[in-house]
């Protein structure tokens, strides 16, 4: 038995390759983990914890972590828990845009990844034509949508044109619509492409199955395709939502006014601000913490259905 | 967008006069505040020996009108008198984004036969910092007059030789001698600008010298969704304060900016107020009431959308001087490598033809002596309509400017700030 389990083990070992092999291919994906996500991630912690310079008020990260200090921390927590606490709104704001605007990515990432997936033919153009948006800056695209969108803009004319509005809307003055729609428009291309990728892999034969067995067009959909790209769909709400949390310059292009501010406006002041970069660190690390929590939860999720799968 | 010298500036280390940082939390009663005020001194202490100096005592004075400022100044950093400039130098300019005419600067290179690199900053935080790094070998810095005590206390600006700018006579008396920098050791004046109110004559119909309090223009429902204050927590804070009869626009009173704060807030609600830079919201009908700098809507002459007569937009600031007014500088970094060159810089930018020929493209007047608003207008600088954009030397006598803050009232009026552009 052992020499047989030796002579398994020495196979599936020739097989694979050397050993080092595997931990090495991994490599490029650790030092990229390390260096564009660990490092910062402790530059923010010695932020947080840290200093300013006394004369410029500077940020003066403090690397040692048992010299931190819990100061920033202190503040933060204040202006979002404390007697004074303005932050309260920004947040339960931000987690409604961000809800809204991941919803509305979905019902029309899914349609399109859907469609482009079951192609047999011209996937490529299709994709490609998915894939211009992010030929043009988005600053760029930004900014197109202010002149299209301001009082005499294009969008405004065609509105009153058609009669569907009376008068112009106002929709660069604080419009919550606005900003929604433009954090939908600037995310949507990401989302369809993380569906694509998981509806393009779906086995076209259980589908057929699916239908043999006497499912109809939308029952097969509700009972194997929409289940069997439930993964896909947290990974991508989750791929667009995390980096719509954090996002500060959809608002401040196409609204500036306080009532639409979002928790990376916030952010983004307190970095700015001299004196203020530990609030800014402490805010990057609580809006770190927050995602965490449906990233976590979807690695379980995924882990869970992987484990489900290969009892199947 | 942040084409303006005017940037959130930086705090200083001096105290507050009769209010200490304990004291203020104190007053607020906020007790986690205190807490982070704890620490913000602790910020400010640098955790060493220094601390006694730097919060007991102040490093450098506050400087104010009623308080002016002689900067210490180190012999041998001054250069000598009658050299020669540098040969085959490259002199580096320090600058904000678009704040000086290409033309002007080409010219000054052909005459004294260098060249000239402008490198550009987009706020006064992120040029300090670079310039703390003392990696830098730029040559000339527009700093605001509210970091000019940071930058000798930390010895980054070179005295200056009185003897290469003879030209200091074309400017307002003073700036021959400005409280913030006695003797003029370190700096000259560059623009002189007050910060009022801009709007659209086609839908305004108020004449802003009719109300009571003029600043109250903006809080008026009928400008829903059309109007806008500068992104600047100085700046809109002394709004909020100018809308309540209050003129200290340097207060420390936690009362007075709770105040202000508040009617930013109502602001917001009653206008849906936007906080932008922008510089074509009126030229391009987005609003119709902006808060402004006057040396940004001079420029809209050429900003105007194509058969649009410049003749709709107009610009408030009370006709007495009693508003916001305040002044840039230009001084030369010990860092540079060309002081001799520098000096002749700062002369070259001191001349009225070259004064006046960067203002014709740049909006933001000098302060040069010759200059009457008649002449502005007569010379076609300035548009008859925005006559009002010309800032008067008695400005700086009766006018209210926002300089240094301690660090505690400085929290203070940032924490103001940003409670009202979080959207509380």
């Amino acid at each position: 038995m052992l020499a047989a389990d030796a002579g398994l083990s020495r196979s599936k070992t020739s097989a694979r390759g050397p050993r080092w092999l595997w931990p090495s291919l991994a490599m490029p994906g650790a030092l990229w983990l390390a260096v564009l996500f660990l490092l910062p991630f402790y530059v923010a912690l010695a932020v947080a914890g840290g200093t300013v310079n006394p004369l410029f008020f500077s940020p003066e990260p403090v690397w040692n972590p048992l010299s931190w200090r819990s100061v920033y921390l202190g503040q933060v927590w204040s202006d979002l828990f404390g007697a004074h606490a303005y932050l309260g709104q920004t947040v339960l704001r931000t987690l409604a845009y961000v809800v809204i605007a991941s919803a509305i990515c979905l019902l029309i990432a899914y349609p399109v990844a859907y469609f482009v997936a079951r192609q047999s033919r011209h996937k490529g153009m299709y994709l490609v034509a998915l894939v211009a948006p992010f030929w043009v800056s988005y600053m760029m695209r930004m900014l197109a949508w202010q002149n299209l969108l301001q009082n005499g803009g294009l969008v405004n004319h065609i509105l009153t044109a058609t009669r569907l509005i009376t008068e112009p809307v106002s929709w660069l003055s604080g419009n919550p619509v606005t900003v929604v729609l433009g954090l939908v428009y600037g995310y949507v291309p990401y989302l369809i492409i993380v569906l694509y990728a998981g509806l393009d892999r779906i086995d076209q034969a259980l589908l057929e199955a699916a239908r043999d067995l006497g499912l109809g067009r939308i029952r097969t959909f509700l009972h194997v395709t929409l289940p069997l790209s439930r993964q896909v769909i947290y990974a991508g709400a989750l791929i667009t939502a995390l980096p719509m949390a954090g996002d500060f310059y959809t608002n401040t292009m196409l609204s500036g006014v306080p009532t639409t501010t979002m928790i990376g406006n916030v952010i983004s002041n307190s970095l700015s601000t001299p004196g203020q970069s530990g609030d800014g660190a402490v805010l990057v690390l609580f809006l770190l913490l927050a995602l965490l929590a449906p990233m976590v939860w979807y690695v379980r999720s995924s882990s869970r259905a992987g484990t489900a799968g290969e009892l199947l | 967008m942040s084409r303006h010298p005017r940037d959130r500036s930086i705090p200083n280390l001096a105290a507050a006069p009769g209010l200490n940082r304990r004291d203020f939390f104190a007053r607020t009663g906020t007790a986690a505040l205190a807490v982070s005020a704890a620490g913000f001194l602790l910020d400010a202490c640098g955790g060493g020996g220094q601390s006694a100096s730097l919060t007991s005592g102040t490093p450098y004075p506050l400087a104010r009108p009623n308080a002016p400022v002689t900067w210490p100044v180190t012999r041998s950093d001054v250069i000598a008198s009658g050299l020669a400039p540098e040969k085959n130098a490259t002199l580096q300019l320090y600058n904000w984004e678009e704040y000086i005419y290409t033309k002007v600067v080409d010219a000054f290179a052909a005459r004294y036969d260098c060249k000239v690199e402008i490198t550009t900053f987009g706020t006064m935080d992120e040029a300090l910092a670079k310039i703390n790094t003392g990696q830098v070998s730029f040559d000339v810095f527009w700093p605001t007059v509210d970091v000019i005590g940071q930058l000798v206390t930390g010895k980054f600006l070179r005295p200056l030789n009185h003897s290469y700018l003879g030209n200091i006579d074309q400017v307002w008396p003073q700036f021959q001698n400005p409280f913030y920098d006695q003797g003029w050791r370190y700096t000259v004046p560059y623009t002189v600008y007050t910060t009022g109110i801009a709007y659209r004559k086609d839908h305004v119909k108020v004449n802003p010298d009719q109300l009571a309090n003029g600043w109250s223009m903006l809080w008026n429902p009928a400008f829903k969704g059309n109007a806008m204050i500068l992104d600047d927590y100085r700046e809109g804070i002394s709004l909020g304060l100018l809308k309540n009869g209050i003129t200290d626009l340097n207060t420390t009173s936690a009362a007075q900016l709770s105040k202000a704060k508040n009617s930013l807030i109502e602001l917001t609600s009653m206008d849906k107020v936007q906080v932008s830079n922008s510089y074509t919201a009126i030229p391009d009908d987005q609003v119709w009431v902006q808060q402004s700098w006057s040396g940004a809507v001079i420029p809209v002459t050429s900003e105007m959308p194509k058969g649009q007569s410049v003749d709709v937009v107009g610009y408030w600031f009370p006709p007495d001087g009693r508003g916001p007014v305040n002044n840039d500088t230009i001084a030369i970094l010990s860092s540079g490598s060309n002081p001799v060159l520098a000096h002749l810089f700062l002369n070259y930018m001191l001349e009225y033809g070259n004064a006046m020929e960067n203002f014709a493209w740049l909006g933001y007047q000098p302060p040069q002596r010759q200059i009457t608003p008649a002449s502005l207008v007569k010379d076609g600088l300035i548009p008859p309509n925005l006559a009002s954009c010309t800032v008067l030397p008695s400005y700086f006598d009766v006018g209210y400017r926002e300089l240094e803050l301690s660090p505690s009232a400085n929290l203070a009026w940032n924490n103001a700030w940003q409670a009202f552009t979080a959207g509380t």
